[in-house]
């Protein structure tokens, strides 16, 4: 007898079944009804829109009664017994017209079969996948059930309040939702029946507990596991060697000049210990934990602020390139202003400026700004240095780079910084020599082109920043601009690799995408194209100290020097024998960007070659030590 | 009204208590909020109490075997708070139907409970859906009948051992919870 099916069985046609054929029918009815039902709400006057509206006593019509009930279900899941006894559970769409009372279910399906009265319910074999829509009749309706229905104002609040208690409050709701409601918080109080072990609650405070725990030995002992945990597999090696001091100093100070910044963010701000906000009523939940939400809370203007933080961390990460540019293009201009008649270094620069001015903006670099700015800028240019290096992800050169950065200081002192640089320059060097490989050809023109030290220094930055973009490539070296040959790593190429290497990179990319002093980093960052050479960065002598800055030294210097004069009055001596080959690091900031900016690149990370170059004084020499140590196996991106 | 409850409709007067019996054997008692002549269909609140949230059975009078009439109580609608919320009614069919249809596609049509109850053991961890009769976890394997290891296929070696161990345990632990249950 179930012929109770979506089609329509042929006798509720003949019942006027058309009325309320298709659910939309019958929703329409509904609705209307409904609506003059609504209107009616609040009003208990008989609704002349609903045809058939009995007289009754009761000042609104049973019917509309019947009808604002059965809208009551519109939407709830309910179960619907028919004439054979079979029990359908579906949800409410809409009820018939007036005259008989269908229902419509959508989603419908038979929980208990009237065939096999008796039976537990037929859930335990589906048949057939449930019904969209489906239609009862009115002759084979016996009884609607719902259950939990909300009739009245008292219960349709109850109904949302519920709803909304079930919706599950991540955070991405928290923050979007205009209204949320908000729980009242208590503050936590431990059981009293909780033991306080209080021997247990300091036992890793203090981290230079003398009974220090290691959790490997534990697991030996307790349960004779060896571990093959190795710690350099996972990290950068350090390399302690004479300078680990001198650097561990240098990354404290970076570390504590970053932990030191200010902050807009709240919780930033926490964890570095400042009270930005102490005076102002922050609560609590708001100052630790609370999710972002979109109305203004304290910390409001969060979004903005998020986004200053987001750029904050990634300056601090890899430097503002703007202000990296500004430095580099500084350091240039000052190198080239301090080398007062050094013209030919002028030259030298314009020239670069011009090949690279062919490429794109990247000429701008190079001429733009001549300020005079002192060197003790240097010391956050090296880290914005780094911070480039950082950017340019990875590539040697970048070590080069930094190791430049104390060129330009020891520019400043012509003769004694000679000296002095050399030597350091010398632990600098180490640095690129590990690179030379790949990087060379980008150093050594670079330092060749600039001329004079200053200038390479600069250039060296900016090259460096553009050599990020190419992390020892050749081509890199060559899409300067520069006609030299790059790819060659003696220092006869230096001076047009360089030339080339210098503009080339910030030219090539994205150089022309970006304003002036942005793009120029920016275009490294792009145009750092992973050069597989690159990565698997062992340095050949790495071994040690790259202590074959001879060979860096042929890359820069010779030509170097020759081809700039001033270079020879540069106190690093670029291309100077001994010195230059302490130059050489610093010449070669173009060289290959590191290969993994993370691991390369965060002063104050574990990255300690990069520190050690810093202790030398020379503010982002980290070059020299941390190329050796790069485990580059792991950094195969 | 026609049928066997005979005549006056007081009896169906809005606020009654009644115990009813149906003609398919269901009992209740209920207090009548609404009788509508024309469609002969009873509302009542199950229940003797008036909260915000109401069990209520849309009865079609025709099929009142018996009643008995248990007292008289005030209409238990208070037409001053009814008001119908369209678009929230709307609202709340259209999230039911969207949960219903997700519900849908997790109950296999024309397999066994056994079936039912692996495929439902199964996505606790891994995402499975019904192909008729087959279940596909993440998108490549097939789990056909009977549902045994065996009768896993499909997908990478890793996948495919992955599926196994779950299906494998997920029966160990239906026969052990089944057998249980006695």
């Amino acid at each position: 007898m179930m012929n109770l099916q979506q089609v329509m069985p042929p006798k509720s046609t003949a019942n006027g079944f058309g009325r309320r054929r298709g659910e939309r029918e019958g929703g329409t009815r509904l609705e209307s009804k409904s609506q003059s039902g609504k209107s009616n709400s609040g009003r208990v006057t008989t609704t002349g829109s609903v045809i058939g509206s009995k007289s009754g006593s009761c000042a609104v019509s049973s019917h509309d009664k019947l009808l604002y009930l059965a809208s009551c279900l519109i939407g709830l899941s309910v179960e619907v017994q028919v004439k054979g006894g079979s029990v359908y559970a579906g949800i409410f769409h809409a009820t018939s017209d007036e005259k008989d009372f269908g229902v419509i279910l959508k989603m419908a399906r038979l929980i208990k079969d009237g065939n096999f009265r008796g039976q537990k319910t037929v859930a335990e074999f589906v048949s057939k996948p449930p019904s969209k829509n489906f239609i009862i009749p009115s002759s084979e309706l016996v009884q609607v059930i719902a259950k939990d229905v909300a009739v009245t104002r008292d219960g349709f609040a109850n109904e949302l309040q519920s709803d909304k208690q079930r919706e599950l409050m991540i955070d991405s709701l928290i923050s979007q939702t205009r209204h949320v409601e908000e729980r009242e918080l208590e503050p936590w109080i431990p059981d009293e029946d909780v033991p306080q072990l209080p021997e247990l609650e300091n036992i890793f405070d203090d981290p230079w507990n003398s009974k220090k725990w290691d959790q490997f030995e534990t697991n030996e002992t307790l349960f004779g596991v060896k571990t093959t945990f190795n710690e350099e597999l996972y990290t950068t090696k350090l390399l302690r060697g004479p300078q680990t001091e001198e650097l561990e100093k240098e990354a404290a100070r970076i570390a504590r000049e970053i932990a030191g910044e200010d902050t807009q963010d709240l919780h930033l701000a926490e964890e570095r210990g400042s009270s930005i906000h102490e005076n102002l009523g922050i609560d609590e939940e708001t100052r630790f934990s609370s999710v972002y939400r979109g109305t203004g809370f304290d910390d409001s203007g969060y979004e903005e602020d998020e986004d200053i933080v987001l750029n904050t961390h990634n300056n601090e990460t890899f430097g503002d390139s703007s202000g990296s540019v500004d430095q580099i293009s500084t350091d240039f201009a000052i190198a080239k202003s301090s080398d007062g008649g050094q013209l030919s270094s002028s030259s030298f620069i314009v020239d670069e400026a011009q090949t690279s001015q062919s490429d794109g903006t990247g000429a701008d670099l190079y001429c733009s700004e001549i300020p005079s700015r002192n060197f003790s800028t240097l010391d956050s240019e090296s880290r914005v240095q780094e911070n480039l290096l950082g950017e340019c992800g990875g590539n040697n050169d970048a070590k080069d780079f930094v190791e430049k950065q104390p060129l330009p200081e020891d520019a400043q002192l012509p003769k004694s910084g000679d000296s002095q640089s050399s030597p350091n320059r010398e632990k600098a060097g180490t640095i690129k020599v590990g690179r030379s490989a790949n990087a060379t050809p980008y150093s050594t023109s670079h330092v060749l082109s600039k001329g004079n030290e200053k200038t390479s220094s600069h250039g060296e930055p900016v090259d460096v920043a553009a050599s990020c973009k190419a992390p020892g490539e050749p081509q890199s070296v060559n899409s300067r601009g520069r006609p030299g040959s790059s790819a060659s790593s003696n220092s006869d190429r230096a001076a047009a690799t360089s030339a080339s290497s210098g503009p080339g990179l910030s030219p090539s990319s994205s150089m022309g995408s970006l304003s002036s002093e942005k793009s120029t980093l920016n275009p490294y960052a792009k145009e750092f194209k992973l050069n597989p050479n690159a990565k698997s960065f062992t340095p050949s002598q790495a071994s040690a100290r790259p202590l074959s800055p001879v060979a860096d030294n042929a890359f820069y210097h010779p030509p170097n020097v020759s081809a700039v004069p001033h270079m020879h009055g540069l106190p690093v001596g670029f291309g100077m024998g001994p010195s230059l080959a302490a130059q050489q690091p610093v010449i070669y900031p173009q060289i290959a960007p590191m290969q993994s900016p993370q691991t390369y690149y965060h002063p104050h990370g574990p990255q300690y070659g990069q520190q050690m170059l810093v202790g030398q004084s020379r503010p982002v020499f980290y070059l020299p030590n941390y190329q050796p140590e790069m485990p580059y196996k792991g950094r195969d991106y | 009204m026609e049928g066997q409850v005979g005549g006056s409709g007081e009896e169906f007067a809005v606020g009654c208590l009644l115990s009813i019996k149906t003609t398919l054997g269901d009992e209740f008692d209920g207090q009548v909020m609404a009788f509508d002549r024309f469609t002969n269909m009873l509302v009542i609140q199950e229940g003797l109490k008036s909260g915000p949230r109401r069990n209520i059975r849309l009865l079609n009078a025709n099929y009142i075997k018996d009643f008995s009439f248990l007292g008289q109580a005030d209409d238990p609608l208070d037409p001053k708070k009814c008001f119908l919320d369209l678009s929230r009614l709307q609202a709340r069919e259209h999230l039911a139907v969207r949960q219903a249809e997700a519900d849908a596609q997790r109950i296999g049509v024309g397999v066994t409970t056994e079936a039912q109850n692996i495929f439902d053991a199964l996505s606790k961890t891994l995402p499975v859906r019904w192909d008729k009769t087959v279940i596909v976890v993440m998108n490549e394997v097939r789990v056909s009948s009977p549902y045994l290891p065996e009768s896993v296929s499909g997908g990478t070696a890793a996948a495919n051992e992955r599926v196994k161990k779950v299906l494998e345990f997920e029966r160990k632990r239906l026969q052990a919870r089944g057998s249980s249950q006695g």
